[in-house]
């Protein structure tokens, strides 16, 4: 995969070095009683650890990848390698225990209670009653729903939003090294559903899965992927990794999918930390010494409150607006839009300003830091 | 001499052939619902695919053969079913439960094929995809999940079932209908009219009993989350 | 009030459609719908068969054959047919307008107690009902066709209520919503809508009347029965095969000439 690119703006980690986890050689599949394939010749490998996005329109054949991976459709020709092993012809069921599945229904079991649903899987494999309960104490936690609250709980008893944290626990319960997704937050409403990606994310940080991740919404693929497998009908039209897909569509198909939204949806890649910010002052004396910096005033717990001053510009006809360090510039320029304002102050996590990013910079170009590791 | 006054001057009779009848009605919904749940369980266990031959196909032509057939039975008179075993199975206790366990069969069939087929397919798929093999996903999560409409099934054959087991009588076969037909012989004799009511309001005490009894399997037997 | 009552004809409009299609298709397509019907008959003219070859190799003795006798049969056929299309009749004329108000707004609390009381009746035995009828009225036909009636009703009327639920409470509302009265939703699409379930009640009536006629002979109006019980007192076993096949048979025929107009009724509602 080259990592070269014209436009610089944002490093990926590098893919090299990382052994494939997940690898589909020449993977074919026809449905009986249908001429074409729905899957066709497919390659694709997927490195340990990382998030790969399979997006596509409807009826592309996602699915259909995704479920030849753990064999609940049988490939009709090509080979599955998982972990270098072929898995083609392995017994299913057993595979299927040793990757995790969650799929968009949460298909949560009704007559299990939350913890034995969690438990599915360890029990199947033998693992003892009280390593099962503890471990679905853990999961728990790790999707954010109190244990005490929600073991004993029947699935009708919770919302789609929590139904589908438990399918993701339930599919984490055994350890498996690689976790499937068939959409899993499309029938969740759009601000459960930002949530539930954040934590996802947070999740895959102290989880670290191969993670093969259907969806068709572009912002979650851009959002959530470490790489992105673009699909038209049966066919693999471009694997990369987001920003690349972004800005250099593959061809007219990726491009016209990608849509003409493609420069916007790249702000959300551009982590602010990852930027060159212009400098803040928020000592009453620097207005004095009009270095070019604007100086905000900031209350006790040195939160900025207002603009005391602002070179060029009235500072009283400024409002202040911030954003954490930990956004995107996306969220950067909703912000600024928002409060009408021509810059945003950058906020570390006790509020307090780090920075000032200006609406200019966005057309004149952002520069990035150079990474610490 | 009214009504509850022969009640009680005939009360062990009564009480004897009310009993009769229950244990008739029980032993024959008992085997007749373990047939039809078992064969439910064998033959729903997938559709098959139209391009390929495989045991799915019987399983399919049984399921299909099979509600049509015991359906039919459904129809036959009971007199008439009573008639035909009676040369074979003889009079007495063993032709009525054969006949009774016959109707039985296509209530609990179909609600047995009813309730395993409609599971949530999301719930099925998921179960496939944690590694449920067949057999695991059809007993521990199919039967569990459609044991309220399999349960319902039961239920309402035992209430027909306690109105045919009335005709065994012809047979010689035990029960309330005894009364009947003792009652209807001596029509004009004392007390055949409180003998035929007898034996007829006898039915819903039966019928009474039973409910209870399913009202309290109902409560012990479906799974927490799903119980309305 | 004219878009009203266009929007309701719509309702018809399908049907046209399928007389597009070639004549061949559709015998076929009806053929691969209903290949179903074809299997009680054939069951039904295996059972006659099997009868007719049974009795055919017996040497049936003086009594037997006097029992068995065309003449003899044929009546007590015709009586049993009588039986159970008069109650039939009598079923539905009351059970079918009483499910229709028990369905109306202001009836509508008392479908619970019916549909449970319906559902119990189930063990209440038409054969004691009947009996008991006899002590009332003494013996005879018109007893029996009482007697039938009543033991019919409830299971019918429970039918017709459910299946008056059935019906799908959002067209209502979107009639009503046009602007029809209660009275014109209820002749032009409730009742048009539950036409299925009324012949289905018909079917239910039927087979439970077609059983408990054959127990009519115990009270003296003829019928079936009255072969089965003649073969008791006479210990005849042919006599009795034969009159459990006949019965059986008829039962099957009935319920499926029932079924077949089920179907057709089913097919045009569409
Ligand atoms: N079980 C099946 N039998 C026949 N065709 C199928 C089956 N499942 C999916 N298909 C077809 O295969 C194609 C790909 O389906 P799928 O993988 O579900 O698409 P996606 O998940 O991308 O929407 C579609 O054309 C679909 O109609
Ligand atoms: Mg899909």
């Amino acid at each position: 995969m080259s990592e070269t690119t014209d436009q610089p703006v944002v490093e990926t980690p590098q893919g090299a070095g990382k052994p494939d986890m997940i690898v589909l050689e020449g993977v074919e599949k026809i449905y009986p009683g249908s001429e074409a394939p729905a899957v066709s010749q497919l390659d694709m490998a997927i490195p340990q650890g990382e998030i790969v996005m399979l997006i596509g329109p409807s009826g592309c054949g996602k699915t259909t990848t995704l479920k030849m991976i753990n064999r609940l459709i049988e490939p009709t020709s090509g080979r599955i390698l998982l972990d270098g092993k072929d898995v083609t012809h392995v017994n299913g069921d057993q595979l299927r225990r040793e990757i995790g599945y969650v799929i968009q229904q949460g298909g949560l079991f009704p007559h299990f209670s939350i913890a034995d649903n969690i438990g599915v899987v360890p029990k199947m494999v033998g693992w003892d009653k009280q390593r099962i309960r503890e471990r679905a104490d853990e999961l728990l936690h790790l999707v954010g729903l109190e244990p005490s609250v929600f073991r004993d709980r029947y699935p009708r008893q919770l919302s789609g939003g929590q139904q589908q944290r438990v399918g993701v626990a339930r599919a984490l319960a055994a350890d498996p090294p690689v976790m499937l997704m068939d959409e899993p937050f499309g029938a969740i409403d759009p601000i459960t559903r930002d949530r539930l990606q954040d934590e996802f994310l947070e999740i895959q940080r102290t989880v670290g899965k191969t993670i093969a991740f259907v969806t068709h919404d572009l912002q979650e693929a851009v959002k959530l992927g470490d790489k992105i497998a673009v699909f038209a009908t049966g066919r693999l039209e471009q694997y990369d990794d987001p920003n690349t897909i972004l800005t250099r569509p593959a061809n007219d198909f990726v491009s016209d999918f990608v849509g003409g939204g493609a420069a916007v949806r790249r702000l959300s890649l551009l982590e602010l930390s990852r930027l060159e910010l212009h400098p803040i002052e928020t000592d009453e004396k620097a207005v004095g010494n009009s270095n070019g910096s604007p100086v905000a005033e900031v209350d006790a717990s040195g939160k900025p409150v207002s603009w005391r001053h602002l070179p060029g510009a009235d500072a009283a006809g400024v409002a202040l607006v911030t954003v954490p360090l930990s956004g995107t510039v996306y969220d950067a320029v909703d912000v600024m839009l928002d409060g009408s304002a021509s810059l945003v102050a950058v906020v570390d996590e006790e509020g307090r300003p780090q920075g000032v990013l200006h609406w200019n910079d966005l057309v004149s170009g952002l520069r990035t830091r150079e990474r610490d590791a | 001499m009214n009504f509850l006054d022969y009640l009680a001057t005939n009360s062990q009779q009564i009480v004897f052939l009310t009993q009769a009848h229950f244990l008739v009605v029980l032993i024959a919904v008992g085997i007749g619902s373990a047939i039809s749940v078992a064969l439910g369980l064998a033959v729903s266990t997938g559709e098959p695919d139209p391009r390929r031959f495989s045991l799915d196909w019987f399983a399919t032509g049984i399921r299909e053969g099979g509600l049509v057939f015991t359906a039919a039975l459904l129809t036959v008179p009971s007199l008439a079913l009573f008639a035909l075993f009676l040369p074979i199975t003889g009079l007495g206790i063993t032709t009525a439960i054969i006949v009774l366990i016959i109707y039985t069969l296509y209530t609990v069939l179909r609600n047995t094929v009813a309730g395993l087929t409609t599971v949530d397919r999301a719930v099925l798929e998921s179960a496939r995809g944690l590694g449920y093999g067949r057999v695991r996903r059809l007993l521990t999560i199919q039967l569990p999940l459609a044991w309220p409409v399999i349960l319902n099934g039961i239920r309402v054959t035992t209430l027909i079932s306690i109105s045919i087991a009335v005709v065994g009588a012809v047979v010689q076969g035990p029960g309330l209908g005894i009364l009947l037909l003792n009652g209807i012989s001596r029509i004009g004799a004392a007390n055949s009219f409180y003998q035929v009511l007898a034996g007829t309001l006898l039915c819903l005490v039966v019928a009474a009993v039973f409910e209870i009894f399913f009202a309290i399997v109902q409560r012990l037997t479906i799974p927490r989350g799903i119980r309305v | 009030m004219s878009t009203a009552t266009s929007e309701t004809v719509d309702l018809q409009a399908e049907e046209s459609v399928e007389e597009v299609e070639g004549q061949q298709g559709r015998i076929s397509s009806l053929w691969s719908q209903h290949y179903d019907l074809v299997i009680l008959p054939a069951i039904i003219i295996l059972l006659l068969l099997a009868l007719f070859l049974y009795v055919g190799t017996r040497q049936l003795d003086s009594i037997e054959q006097r029992v068995l006798a065309p003449d003899n049969v044929a009546g007590l056929l015709w009586q049993q047919i009588l039986l159970a299309a008069v109650s039939t009749v009598l079923v539905l004329v009351i059970a079918v307008p009483l499910g229709i108000v028990l369905s109306r707004r202001g009836a509508r609390r008392a479908q619970g107690p019916v549909l449970a009381v319906g559902g119990f009746a189930q063990a209440l035995p038409p054969f004691g009902v009947l009996l008991l009828m006899a002590f009332w009225l003494d013996f005879g036909f018109w007893t029996a066709i009482i007697g039938l009636t009543i033991a019919a009703l409830l299971p019918v009327l429970r039918n017709t209520v459910v299946g008056l639920q059935q019906v799908d409470q959002s067209l209502i509302e979107a009639a009503r919503g046009m602007g029809m009265t209660s009275r014109q939703t209820l002749f032009r699409v409730e009742i048009p809508l539950a036409v299925p379930v009324i012949v289905a009640g018909l079917r239910v009536a039927l087979v439970l009347n077609v059983g408990t006629a054959t127990l009519a002979s115990y009270i003296g109006a003829g019928g079936l029965g009255e072969l089965v019980q003649q073969a008791l007192r006479l210990n005849r076993i042919n006599v009795l095969l034969v009159a459990g096949g006949i019965i059986a048979a008829l039962a099957l025929l009935i319920d499926w000439l029932a079924g077949v107009a089920e179907r057709v009724v089913v097919t045009r509602a569409g």
